[in-house]
């Protein structure tokens, strides 16, 4: 299941004195297991791209295929194409069948910046159980599915009954990624989902997305942490006033120092470390450098040669 | 030349819950002057001290003394006009509708003379290098803005003790910058301004004049960066961030790479490139 | 000209913009006075209604608003005043019988009862409309903090009012992107706030709802924190920094609200005959 942006541009209130343009001619695909983080200032168009991607946006222009729904704008008026069954839907409503929306929700998850404020049901089983609910599901498999979810983010079942709002601020954004987990998507989509997280914290929750990633999902991060990006991810896009400005692995980015300087973007410190350290003649291989561990690791191989 | 305590805090005991405590027995004293770090766990009491400093929160027992004296009931309020504190959200703290009237806010309740405030509003507006923004609308401003704001309204007030609570917490790497940069700068131009820090930044920490460390309701360390970060290990043990280079060095321990341990870039480049 | 969303400011230079925000409120009142006094007969009071018309028409053009955005705006309420004609004309049998339907009668009583409600309700209304279209909403804050100041001394705490009042339209944008994340999060859920049961719908309200009261009270809480360490006292004296000059305009503007309500209040007590008096004149 992929995700594919082809010539995305995005115009928030367009004709008024607000008008304002987030995206430029974005072509960006996302294959499957991908792991990738989506970097940029505030401002260069990474949360607008990002609810592209689960159809909450859809493009002034260019199209958007997920699964295999094409959508886009015609005329002002939204487009939806479904290119298995050959069906077309325009405007707001095609005759008597209209376009369930929903069903793009599905295949991308997307958890907003502090998702905490997303919780608001009486109990934690009940609050993961409601997007599955809204797919469809039987309140026997929603609970299954909200269980499972749970499991996995590492709240066991003393957490099912509690109330949300008793919760601490990591139990709380626990419960909220559930709430997505639990809707099984193809592609996991989290907006700095390590925020305000403590080091501990921080840790248990990428290797979540990792072993998320193992199991065949894409994860894609918006973040701004590079110590992140250098030890998990496969993929870079950086995102700079709407355009998109490079798409590569994090080793490369982080060796352009020309790019760079002009994106301000500043490497973490472990590979700057390295880097000195081979100009300096010690023969590490980067690509084993990924955080101090394995730094350590490299020089521990290089030392007893 | 004798050091004032700007801060004295005496067996501070307190609880949010009749059967909770959440501050056990916590004692430390701030000199006049001195840039402190407060830094813990989340859920160490950080906030919750700062919250027993200013008055907001009454504790079960011990005092808090401002200036040699003992805050109670009756002079809280007029404590209260010597500390400053900026808190963590950057929308919750901004009162007024445009930021002339946020930064006004603090001297109407002051009771400065109506014709002397739009000096001052332009003054501190000027500080903060807000001067071109005095009437935008919050809506209209960045987090960072928004701190800045707050800031120069809290600062118009000739605060003697600055507290910056998680100031930075909820700002983006640009925002955090902006703010720590101008708060060394006021520093630097205020040196009798005591701030109280509480941060998550270890890097902060380790460059300001004095850290005090809480886990779990309990101060556990408390004295000057080299100090309090020379024990590593137990800084993971409480859950916190430990500077790049002790990291570093612990790791390299662990590996039977002590001879390598360095404190510096350069040091490290050193030991084991020559 | 300008749609006007009901109630809206809508920024301008013109005349009403310029005014102090406390003679637009009283003005506001005096015509209202003016609305609700009789004038004699009916003939009379429609045609002083027609005057207040001429009136409106005047200030809307002054401002630069569209009198039939106003009508536009007041579809809603165009369902409530059929039903009002409908009820009046069934319940009030006095006065000559003005036409017969199905062999019920229609009496003159009911139609100008009816006739009444609905002029006096628009009149109203684009007053009203008029004067939150030209007036920021902090300085209609600040007015009604003025105005009602002598309550204070009946110990109402007008100031505290004030205060709650201009804090909520500080946070009008605020929350209302708050709700657009919740949305959003929510949407991202599978809720769909546009189509579904009763049933979904209101669940999908809940979603929204729900975290949005649960911020707000945090809100209000760190919020009160943040004004008690500024010093701010609710019972204690304050200094303004936006004080409101009262200069030789606003005199004029108010002795010529005076006059106005003095010669309503004699046209009321004296009750001449317009007509005739115009026939007179020619």
């Amino acid at each position: 299941m992929s995700i594919k942006l082809n010539h995305v541009s995005y115009t928030y209130s367009p004709k008024t004195p607000f008008e304002y343009e987030a995206l430029r001619d974005v072509s960006l695909e996302i294959k499957d297991r991908s792991f990738l983080a989506l970097i940029g200032e505030t401002g260069s168009g990474k949360s607008t791209l990002v609810q592209h991607l689960n159809g909450l946006i859809l493009p002034s222009e260019g199209e958007v295929q997920i699964s295999h729904y094409l959508l886009s704008c015609e005329n002002g008026k939204r487009k939806y194409v479904d290119l298995d069954r050959q069906e077309e839907f325009k405007g707001k409503k095609y005759r008597k069948k209209q376009f369930n929306i929903r069903n793009l929700r599905k295949y991308a998850g997307l958890v907003f910046q502090f998702p905490e404020y997303q919780l608001f049901e009486e109990s934690v089983l009940k609050d993961v159980s409601f997007g599955p609910k809204n797919f469809g599901a039987t309140d026997e498999e929603a609970e299954q599915m909200a269980k499972d979810a749970l499991k996995l983010v590492g709240l066991d079942d003393s957490y099912l009954p509690r109330s949300p709002f008793e919760l601490s601020g990591g139990e709380k954004r626990r419960v909220a990624i559930a709430g997505i987990i639990a809707l099984n998507p193809s592609v996991l989509i989290l907006d700095e989902p390590t925020a305000g997280l403590d080091p501990q914290g921080e840790k248990e929750m990428m290797e979540l997305f990792k072993k998320i990633n193992d199991a065949g999902k894409s994860v894609i991060l918006v973040t701004h942490n590079m110590d992140i990006v250098l030890k998990y991810v496969d993929e870079v896009v950086v995102m700079h006033d709407g355009k998109l400005l490079k798409q590569t692995t994090p080793l490369k980015l982080f060796q352009d120092e020309k790019f760079l300087t002009t994106t301000a973007i500043e490497p973490p410190f472990v590979f700057k470390a390295a880097k000195a350290l081979i100009s300096n003649g010690l023969n590490l291989n980067l690509n084993n450098v990924k955080d101090i561990p394995t730094l350590v690791q490299e020089i521990k191989r290089i030392k007893h040669e | 030349m004798k050091e004032k305590i700007a801060i004295e805090l005496k067996n501070i005991v307190f609880g949010y819950l009749k059967d909770i405590v959440n501050i056990d027995d916590v004692s430390f004293t701030v000199k006049q002057g001195d840039y402190v770090t407060l830094i813990g766990h989340n859920g160490s009491g950080k906030s919750t001290i700062a919250r027993l400093i200013t008055g907001l929160l009454l504790q079960r027992s011990g005092d808090i003394e401002i200036f040699g004296e003992v805050m109670t009931d009756d002079n809280v309020l007029r404590l209260r006009k010597d500390i400053g504190i900026i808190f963590q959200n950057p929308d919750n703290q901004f009162i007024g509708s445009s930021v002339r009237d946020d930064i006004a806010f603090g001297l109407e309740n002051d009771c400065v003379p109506e014709d002397k405030m739009e000096g001052i509003v332009e003054e501190y507006s000027k500080k903060v290098g807000m001067y071109k923004f005095l009437d935008k609308e919050p809506t209209n401003l960045s987090g960072g803005q928004k701190q800045r704001v707050a800031i120069a309204g809290t600062l118009a007030r000739h605060p003697k003790i600055l507290i910056m609570d998680e100031s930075t917490s909820m700002l983006d790497p640009k925002g955090k910058r902006e703010i720590l940069q101008l708060i060394h700068q006021l520093k630097k131009e205020n040196p009798e301004l005591t701030i109280i820090s509480i941060t998550h930044d270890i890097q902060e920490a380790y460059e300001s004049d004095h850290v005090i460390v809480v886990a779990k309701g309990k101060k556990i360390m408390d004295g000057k960066p080299d100090e309090v970060f020379s024990d590593s290990k137990k800084m993971v043990e409480i859950k916190l961030d430990i500077p790049f280079f002790k990291r570093l060095n612990m790791e390299l321990e662990d590996n039977g790479l002590d001879k390598y341990e360095a404190n510096s870039l350069d040091g490290l480049v050193e030991k084991l490139c020559r | 000209m300008n749609n006007i969303a009901l109630g809206r400011y809508i920024p301008g230079n013109s005349f009403l913009h310029k005014m102090d925000a406390r003679i637009k409120i009283i003005s506001l009142i005096v015509f209202f006075v003016g609305i609700f006094l009789s004038y004699g007969s009916s003939v009379q009071n429609f045609i002083m209604y027609g005057v207040y018309f001429v009136i409106l028409f005047t200030l809307l053009k002054v401002a630069h608003l569209s009198f039939f955005s106003v009508l536009k705006s007041l579809k809603a309420l165009w369902i409530m005043m059929l039903f009002l004609l409908v009820i009046n004309t069934f319940a009030v049998q006095t006065g000559d019988v003005v036409f017969v339907i199905n062999n019920f009668a229609v009496h003159e009583d009911g139609l100008v009862r009816t006739g009444y409600i609905i002029v006096r309700l628009i009149l109203m209304i684009t007053l009203t409309t008029l004067l939150t279209s030209t007036s920021k909403p902090l300085d209609l804050t600040f007015g009604l903090e003025w105005l009602l100041g002598p309550l204070k001394l009946l110990r109402v705490p007008v100031h505290i009012f004030a205060m709650t009042i201009s804090l909520a339209l500080r946070f009008i944008p605020t929350l209302m992107e708050e709700a657009n994340k919740i949305i959003r999060a929510q949407a991202s859920r599978g809720v769909d706030f546009a189509e579904g049961k009763l049933k979904d719908k209101f669940k999908a309200i809940i979603s929204l709802i729900i975290p949005l009261f649960v911020s707000s009270f945090l809100r209000s809480g760190e919020l009160a924190d943040a004004m008690e360490t500024r010093g701010y006292d609710p019972q204690g004296k304050r200094t303004k920094y936006r004080r409101k000059h009262w200069k030789m305009k606003e005199t004029f503007q108010i002795i010529g609200c005076g006059c106005f309500l003095a010669a309503i209040i004699l046209l009321a007590v004296y009750k001449p005959d317009f007509i005739a008096t115009v026939q007179g004149w020619f």
